[in-house]
């Protein structure tokens, strides 16, 4: 039998949420960290975003992937942090014992006192959504198309249809045409662009590549290589109007149709998921239902901005180091409710409402002169103005303890939005 | 030898057509006479209907009484364990719960006398069925009342009346299985021929002679059509045909693991008496690697090679189980896929020798019950061979054994571990989702079937049949083909042919010129 590894903290990926948790576990004090990625290098999916607009927040410049990646791992380089590349996790029991394994060591067993969460999301498949058609070469997620292209130098096709508007199909747009691929259009299920208002203009717009919303694809073309696809409006049930449908050659077919948080090693650890999110229940530490399991970054929800993943890795760190230096009594927590017009919010139970925390929520639809607001004990604590509120976006409030003052005790915590409009 | 090794100039018997059928009769042959060759059209054996059913090994109780496939399904089911002994091929006979519902009986049956029809549903239909099964020569069939088949299922419909157990009803992975009959067969001697397609068959004088390939001829006294939805073609180069096959697709959707140890334990379908449909209903089954499957449906289609799945058909698998397992997890489907089936025009299996080319044997019409069937469906043509001068006697030779590579993930903890002992490539888990590593696809890849494209990889390994479908293995995977077959990643195919996964390298593109 081998020696069961006992760090005070092994972190699970080393994507931009694994990097910044570990630092900040390190940072606050707690002296083994383990970091374990199962890719062969750091970074997660960024080194592929070889794009700009990362950090804007974070480092208030406009950083490619790499770049921003990089910031972090100069940093963990600096540190003695144990980091395990080319490790894959294949197990996390409920009492923390992880069960993970490499061609080095082979099978290692490693019992920390804490553990994050930090193994981000995957794409939605074309399985997934149902689509119809033939199973062909060429119908590949984008995500997985970006790293064809920029980590391998490999080109998925010549001719592209793009399915769904989120951020990595509007990057891919424009990142294969750069390639000297044609796009002939991003069909996009919804009456609004799934992805940011800048990747709208920058990636499609910018290059003359057609949006056409309310459309989705009907059916898939090609034996063995993907030969076009149908196309159809769809009506307000998403449903295709068939008299709309028609044929549109193309040799790929990129999907960018959603992420899915990734949890099946969590579900096995007895971590409480929320259905909304497909991520943990969290606290404002982002402690899991699970004493002692945190989860940090697109495991929780899938943000917008990688520096919210940061931002969150960080708080998942400062807990996890907290809870290795004195389990803390956990306190009966309050609940986070969405109200009018708000998807979801993260976290979605609050314990201590005697600290800083953010919440960070999601609309359910697009709405103009509106006010978010967060709700205590039945009064406003928290209120900001926008011209137009879009789900692609994360909203994060910011709340102090004085804002919250006794009020969190009453009850539930609600985030709403409201019409401003007179 | 297999791939695309030269073709040898003669042979004892030849096998068109690498399924389950063809590679079944192949291995059966080779316990008497090594001189046997399979030419499979595609990259890989089972790479056609066999590779896209749905995994049952039917008792028999949902066939006509005295047709020919009733009898081989209800022997060739008895068969299944000494069938696959030695081959390495998991099969577990679990069991199906045939579940009577109000829709069990068509309409035009007591439709509207709903009394009678209640107490036709409750104490006739089961009995019919156990009466039935019993005259099939089907054993153990009992019936289960109203609150076990909650107990056994709770997430099947309230509506159920009352059910019946059939303990013969088996699972197997029908393309295991036959990658399993075609490396045993090939461990005995057979030879086994991917991407090579019979175009002529050659008859003189009333007598086979061999077959015409688009890789060269093989002179053949023995000539075996098993050439599943194409065999009706082949039949008529011999001038052996007329039957014609119509090819009628089934569309079956799978389900993430997860949710299925959640929602179902067994098989269960739900009893149809009277229907006038042709292939059997399926139902809501886990695969024998733990997926729910829901499926298959039955629609007839003009193209033999229609394995495409439309929306209608994905709604009509949920409105049709939806009934038998309410609220199942419709967000949870990983894999949707059609096979199309080769009935003849009635319906039942065509097995014998041909009067008009002396040599010819004709295995034909082979839907479902086929897997099930395949056992006895080789035995007979193995007794239609030895009419045919095939040595009668069990060679000494044969061995029974087909050595199998272990996967990764099919081991426990030590068993795991003395693996990445043997081969370190072993720690290297390259599919996530299926927990496949980096040996478990060169394994496969050097299997003796070669796996050369990305779906012989998945079917021998699972790597990219899980949940991500390939978005975290498919590169890694891609980049091991052309490794361990020495060429570009860029000649790298999903299903061999032209199913090229890239156009070229980047930025030569533009230049046009793809490597």
């Amino acid at each position: 039998m081998k020696k069961i590894r006992r760090p005070d903290i092994a972190v699970i990926g080393a994507g931009p949420a694994g990097l910044a948790a570990a630092l900040a576990a390190r940072e606050a004090g707690t002296r083994d960290v383990m970091l374990i990625e199962r890719d062969m290098e750091l970074g997660g999916i960024l080194p592929q975003c070889i794009h700009d607009g990362f950090g804007s927040i974070v480092f208030g410049e406009a950083l490619t992937g790499p770049q921003y990646a990089q910031r972090y791992i100069d940093k963990l380089s600096r540190t003695d942090i144990e980091v395990k590349l080319n490790t894959l996790v294949l197990e996390i029991s409920p009492k923390r014992r992880v069960t993970a394994v490499n061609a080095r060591e082979g099978i290692i067993d490693i019992q920390p006192k804490a553990i994050v969460l930090a193994m981000g999301c995957r794409e939605r498949t074309r399985h997934q959504i149902l689509l119809p058609g033939y199973r062909p070469a060429g119908v590949v997620n984008a995500g997985l198309a970006q790293r064809y292209i920029n980590i391998e130098g490999l080109m998925p096709g010549r001719k592209m249809v793009i399915l769904g508007s989120g951020d990595i199909g509007l990057i891919m747009a424009r990142r294969v045409t750069l390639e000297g691929a044609e796009v002939a259009g991003v069909f996009e299920l919804m009456d609004h662009p799934g992805g940011l208002t800048r990747n709208v203009v920058q990636c499609l717009n910018d290059f003359d590549i057609p949006l056409h919303l309310s459309h989705t694809v009907t059916f898939i073309h090609g034996k063995k290589r993907v030969e076009g696809v149908s196309v159809a409006e769809v009506d307000g049930e998403f449903k295709p109007k068939m008299d709309t449908e028609r044929f549109v050659g193309c040799d790929t077919l990129l999907l960018s149709v959603g992420l899915i948080p990734e949890n099946e090693i969590s579900k096995k650890a007895g971590v409480e998921l929320d259905p909304v999110t497909g991520g943990p229940v969290v606290d404002e530490r982002m402690g899991t239902s699970v004493p002692g399991i945190f989860s940090a970054g697109n495991v929780v929800n899938v943000f917008d901005l990688v520096d919210y993943v940061s931002r969150t890795a960080q708080d998942a760190g400062r807990g996890a180091a907290e809870h290795v230096r004195k389990p803390v009594r956990r306190k009966k927590p309050v609940r986070v409710l969405p109200g009018e017009n708000v998807k979801y919010v993260v976290p979605q139970l609050v314990r201590d409402t005697g600290g800083d925390m953010s919440l960070y929520f999601r609309v359910e639809r697009p709405q103009r002169s509106v006010a978010t607001q967060v709700l205590a004990g039945g009064e406003v604590i928290s209120r900001r103005k926008a011209k137009m509120v879009r789900p692609p976006e994360m909203i994060k409030a910011d709340i102090s303890p004085g804002d919250l003052g006794d009020r969190g005790k009453a009850g539930p915590i609600t985030v709403e939005v409201v019409s401003t409009e007179e | 030898m297999t791939g695309r090794a030269a073709l040898p100039r003669e042979a004892g018997v030849v096998v068109i057509g690498g399924g389950v059928i063809g590679c079944s009769i192949a291995r059966e042959v080779t316990r008497y006479t090594p001189d046997v060759v399979v030419l499979e059209k595609e990259a890989d054996v089972a790479d056609g209907t066999s590779k896209a059913n749905n995994a049952e090994v039917h008792s028999g109780i949902g066939e006509k009484h005295g047709t020919l496939k009733q009898k081989l399904n209800v022997r060739g089911n008895r068969m299944y364990e000494e069938f696959v002994e030695g081959l390495g091929v998991d099969f577990k006979r679990q069991g199906l719960l045939i579940v009577i519902t109000p829709r069990s009986l068509p309409d035009r049956i007591t439709g509207r006398l709903p009394i009678i029809r209640k107490r036709l549903l409750k104490e006739l239909v089961p009995r019919l069925i156990l009466l039935s099964g019993k005259r099939k020569g089907i054993p153990g069939q009992r019936i289960v009342e109203r609150e076990e088949i909650f107990r056994m299922e709770p997430n099947v419909t309230r509506e159920a009346i009352v059910g019946v157990h059939d303990p013969t009803y088996g699972l197997v992975s029908p393309y295991k299985l036959t990658i399993a009959l075609a490396e045993h067969a090939i461990i005995n001697g057979a030879k086994v021929f991917l991407d090579t397609e019979v175009t002529g068959v050659n008859v003189e004088g009333g007598r086979v002679k061999g077959v015409v390939t688009d890789r060269g001829e093989i002179s053949a006294p023995i000539v075996v059509n098993a050439a599943g939805v194409f065999a009706d073609e082949v039949a008529d180069m011999a001038g052996a045909g007329g039957f014609k096959i119509h090819p009628r697709k089934g569309a079956t959707l799978i389900f993430d693991k997860d949710t299925t140890t959640e929602y179902v334990r067994g098989s269960v379908a739900e009893a149809k008496l009277f229907a006038k449909k042709k292939s059997k209903g399926g139902g809501g089954m886990p695969t024998i690697e733990g997926n729910l499957q829901l499926g298959p449906t039955a629609i007839e289609v003009d193209d033999k090679n229609d394995t495409s799945i439309s929306a209608g058909e994905i709604e009509e698998i949920f409105e049709r189980f939806h009934y038998l397992l309410p609220d199942f997890p419709r967000r949870s489907v990983i894999a949707a896929f059609s096979g199309v089936r080769a009935p003849t025009t009635d319906e039942d299996f065509i097995i014998g020798p041909s009067e008009a080319a002396n040599g010819f044997v004709n295995v034909a019409g082979m839907q479902s019950p086929g897997l099930a069937s395949a056992p006895a469906v080789a035995e007979m043509v193995m007794e239609i061979l030895r009419d045919l001068g095939v040595p009668s006697e069990h060679r000494p030779g044969f061995d029974p054994e087909r050595p199998t590579p272990a996967l990764f993930a099919d081991l426990d903890r030590k068993g795991r571990e003395r693996l990445i002992e043997e081969d370190s490539r072993h720690g290297h888990v390259v599919c996530r989702c299926e927990q496949v590593t980096e040996a478990d696809v060169v394994n496969a890849i050097h299997g003796i079937v070669p796996a050369t494209n990305m779906d012989a990889v998945k079917r021998r390994t699972r790597a990219g049949m899980g949940r991500c479908h390939g978005g975290f293995c498919g590169n890694r995977v891609a980049a091991i083909i052309a490794r361990e077959l020495g060429i570009p990643v860029t000649a790298v195919t999903k299903d061999g042919g032209e199913s090229r996964l890239f156009a070229g390298e980047t930025k030569r593109i533009r230049k046009g010129s793809p490597s």
